[in-house]
């Protein structure tokens, strides 16, 4: 006999953050001019949290699918719902946490809604940016990822200079970047094609080297084309590999993308933190680190997305 | 139809200046449709030899035929299957063959006779399923057939049931001789197996290595379907095995 007790667990855990934040007293008064009196957003927020939960909850008495994901969730999500009360805790109910430097999640809340507008546009520039330079890094890097794993000569030349590149972050370049580049677009462009490229051309590489010559051989005797042996055989073989490197390459692009933005470009979200900073608006700050976490799981999660698809056939990525 | 003239194959041993002799002026011809069986230990040249008939290796000296031409390359006239199955991974069983079959340009040809193909050694309901999803023997049946699809003159075997257990291997022996006559291609397999080079094949090749060389051709005149218990069959197993020195209680005698 399985527990649905555990399935309730999550719904406990929002339905404890509500109660916490409109009962418990908080650690100052607030007068409605105060720019972070609490409101009722973070109410109506979790309330719709709670109820997302309820929902599932309902859906798990139907369907079994519904039921086992819940379950496998359930204390993940209760888990963060806790810390959220802890969070909460130890910022608007206590003050423990340095104020006005650390503020609640009614606050940064409010805060991403007031600027929504500007959030919204710098994250519209920052993918722009990050796919520009993603884009050109990718396409390079399995350019002379295949072409250094078909080559021994290509390779000679390429091998080495991923390898002394590669072990230098990317964002190193960046101060020599700012300085020459004609513009910042274009030198962030270039940086995060830059911190793309090691990872797509070594995994690229090291994919087309471990296909195993009889694959090549059987194809051979087939009379596949040399064209053919590349983007048919070559390419698919390896195509784990590489997205192991569009993985890794997604990463230190947002890496390179954020500190281009934090140190130079004019607009994007890295930009937005900084000059929320400078005028002392720690809600927008951190409500503008909430919606950076956001866009790039939602990337990674979509690159996962696609992975999944195009590696179907491989043993246990369905 | 292959003319195999006084070849020599030495290789370049790695590092050292020494090169290593593969295959020392072997000479033999196979006839059209025969299915020749190559035996021998490891290390005797019998890939090397196999691989020079595919067009994957060129010999050091002498020269391999082909219908009276030398080999240049390879060719969808030689079909080679290896002892791991080659499918492409990414590619459903009908698609490896498809994909075969447009890479030889015979697509037009044969492409028709795909579904009766899979059929034929019971992979009907898995064409459309991954390598990974079939066992050992369904990769290599899928194998086998893809190269068969393109309907090679020759097809070279090299140890293509080594993988397997020895309920598939007789059963996949079976499938071989039945695919062989019907479509009456010329077949060179390479096998460490004596039973199965003696119920399958025409005539077997011992060779011996270091460097590899021809030691006997033994002819099987037995009628096909064959029986694996039959007398004959025991006597030649024994023969064969004698010439490997597998089975020299007799030969101790000598050394007494």
């Amino acid at each position: 006999m399985k527990t649905h007790i555990i399935k309730l667990f999550p719904l406990i855990a929002a339905i404890l953050v509500i109660l916490q934040y409109v009962f418990v007293p908080n650690f100052r008064e607030f007068t409605p001019l105060d720019q972070t009196a609490p409101t009722h957003v973070f109410t109506w927020f979790m309330g719709f949290v709670a109820l997302m939960f309820l929902v599932w909850n309902i859906a798990a008495f139907v369907s079994k699918k519904a039921d086992e994901k819940l379950r496998q969730a359930a204390l993940i999500y209760s888990a963060a719902l806790v810390l959220l009360l802890i969070y909460d805790f130890a910022t608007l109910k206590t003050g423990i946490l340095p104020q006005p430097f650390v503020p609640w999640s009614d606050a940064i809340l409010n805060a991403i809604i007031r600027d929504r507008v500007i959030l919204w546009r710098s994250v519209l520039h920052s993918l722009r940016l990050l796919f520009t330079g993603y884009g050109i890094g990718v396409t390079l890097g399995i350019i002379a990822g295949v072409a250094a794993g078909w080559s021994k000569h290509v390779r000679y030349w390429v091998q080495p200079v991923v390898k002394v590149l590669g072990a230098i972050p990317p964002v190193t370049w960046l101060p020599i970047i700012l300085v020459v580049a004609n513009s910042l677009f274009g030198g962030a462009v270039f940086l995060i094609s830059l911190a793309v490229w090691y990872p797509v051309t070594s995994t690229t590489m090291n994919g087309v080297l471990s296909v195993p010559k009889s694959t090549f051989e059987a194809a051979k005797t087939f009379g596949v084309t040399q064209f053919g042996m590349i983007f048919k055989v070559a390419l698919p073989a390896s195509m784990q590999f590489i997205f192991q490197g569009l993985m890794q390459g997604m990463s230190v692009a947002c890496t390179a993308l954020l500190v281009a933005e934090l140190m130079g470009v004019e607009a994007g979200l890295g930009w937005y933190i900084n000059r929320q900073r400078g005028w002392a608006d720690f809600a927008g700050m951190y409500g503008a680190i909430v919606i950076i976490c956001i866009t790039f799981l939602t990337v990674t999660n979509v690159l996962n997305i696609i992975r999944r698809r195009v590696l179907r056939w491989k043993d246990g990525e369905a | 139809m292959i003319e195999i003239k006084n070849i020599t194959k030495t290789f370049k041993r790695e590092g050292a200046n020494e090169s290593l002799c593969a295959i020392e002026d072997l000479s033999l011809s196979i006839k059209r449709g025969e299915f020749i069986s190559i035996i021998g230990t490891s290390g005797c040249g019998k890939s090397t030899l196999l691989r020079m008939i595919a067009g994957l290796e060129f010999p050091t000296k002498g020269e391999v035929l082909f219908d009276g031409e030398p080999i240049s390359g390879t060719s969808p006239n030689r079909g080679l299957v290896f002892q791991e199955h080659t499918l492409f991974p990414w590619m459903t069983v009908k698609k490896n063959i498809v994909f075969a079959l447009k890479s030889a340009k015979r697509y037009e040809q044969y492409g028709s006779i795909v579904d009766t193909l899979l059929e034929t050694v019971g992979l009907r309901q898995f064409a459309n399923s991954y390598p990974h999803q079939l066992s050992g023997g369904m990769r290599q049946r899928a194998a086998l057939i893809r190269s068969l699809a393109v309907s090679p003159d020759v097809l070279l075997l090299d140890e293509p049931l080594g993988a397997l257990d020895s309920f598939t291997r007789m059963q996949l022996q079976d499938e071989i001789v039945h695919l062989w006559k019907e479509r009456g291609n010329t077949m060179v397999m390479i096998t460490h197996d004596v039973d199965e080079a003696v119920y399958l094949s025409n005539r077997i090749i011992v060779m011996s290595p270091r460097p590899g060389r021809i030691v006997e051709i033994v002819d099987v005149p037995i009628s096909y379907p064959r029986n694996r218990g039959a007398s004959e069959f025991a006597r030649l197993r024994t023969r064969l095995l004698k010439r490997l020195d597998f089975a020299s209680e007799v030969e101790h005698e000598y050394y007494l």
